[in-house]
């Protein structure tokens, strides 16, 4: 790889521990193999770039995507880890959606809280999770916290009534 | 590992984005990448580092160490590790090569490596 302005190595701490990780304890790693291994890493994501860049223009498009991705592995023969990148893949996308909802949900609270005067010192909002059903859909369980938050946001919900007659 | 954390470590990463990104964008003809796409190659990139590196302690002559030579051994052999041959090519020490021309050791100082391949 020529030198550019732009890094393009992977910060050796993160590599060293992901190593690590992966090997059983007590084994020991020498510096050479560790920047070995952290330059094949940077490689391997230009390779798979370049393997993914193909299959999107192959489609006619310009955006990269998750299955290019998938595609890639296929190509390069590295199909041991497409099961495990599929998983990681639905998983990163619930993820994405739940912060998205999250974040809709505090949106519209402090639409709400605009129009009333409501501080958020209400400490209450433990008591009132799960009043939040005509707000968002959740999927109940995951979103302690935001249901926590949202009833503090919301500021209406002395008794969980009020917050269905503001809205 | 109940079903959320599961989730959560499977959505995990530890290499930073970034860097990855300014990696991937150096590459010629790369337009517009997903989030998906971005997250999807880190975390490959992540399962290619282990592997790599539990394959080569497969390999390695002894059970508790990992050495370049071992590295180095695995990449010129395996064939879906055929693009790291010019990363990862195999080495001796200078005195070696040297004993090999001359036939006889000229330098004690192991930081001298001859490439070959």
């Amino acid at each position: 790889m020529a030198e550019r302005p732009e890094d393009l190595n992977l910060p050796n701490a993160v590599v060293t521990r992901i190593i690590k990780d992966a090997l059983p304890e007590g084994v020991n790693i020498s510096k050479d193999a560790r920047l070995a291994i952290s330059k094949a890493a940077s490689v391997f994501v230009l390779y798979t770039t370049s393997c993914a860049n193909n299959f999107a223009m192959k489609a006619k498009r310009k955006t990269l995507t998750g299955q290019d991705v998938i595609s890639a592995m296929s190509d390069m023969e590295f199909e041991r880890f497409t099961e495990s990148l599929q998983q990681s893949l639905e998983a990163f996308r619930k993820e994405q959606k739940n912060k998205k909802d999250a974040a809709e949900k505090r949106k519209k609270e402090k639409e709400l809280n605009a129009s009333s005067e409501a501080a958020d010192e209400d400490k209450e909002k433990t008591e009132n999770a799960g009043d939040d059903d005509d707000i968002v859909e959740l999927d109940g369980d995951e979103e302690d916290e935001e249901e926590e938050e949202n009833g503090v946001d919301s500021g209406q919900e002395e008794e969980g009534e009020e917050e269905e007659e503001g809205n | 590992m109940a079903d959320k954390e599961k989730t959560e470590k499977a959505a995990q990463i530890s290499l930073p984005l970034s860097r990855i990104k300014t990696i991937m964008k150096s590459s010629p003809d790369v337009s517009n990448i997903s989030q998906d796409c971005l997250f999807l190659i880190a975390k490959a990139t992540e399962l290619f580092v282990q592997d790599l590196a539990v394959e080569t302690l497969k390999r390695s002559r002894e059970e508790n160490k990992v050495d370049y030579k071992d590295l180095a051994e695995i990449v010129n052999t395996d064939d879906n590790l055929e693009f790291l041959h010019d990363i990862i090519p195999r080495k001796i020490l200078a005195k070696e090569y040297l004993s090999q021309l001359n036939g006889g050791a000229s330098s004690d100082d192991d930081e001298d490596v001859v490439v070959l391949d």
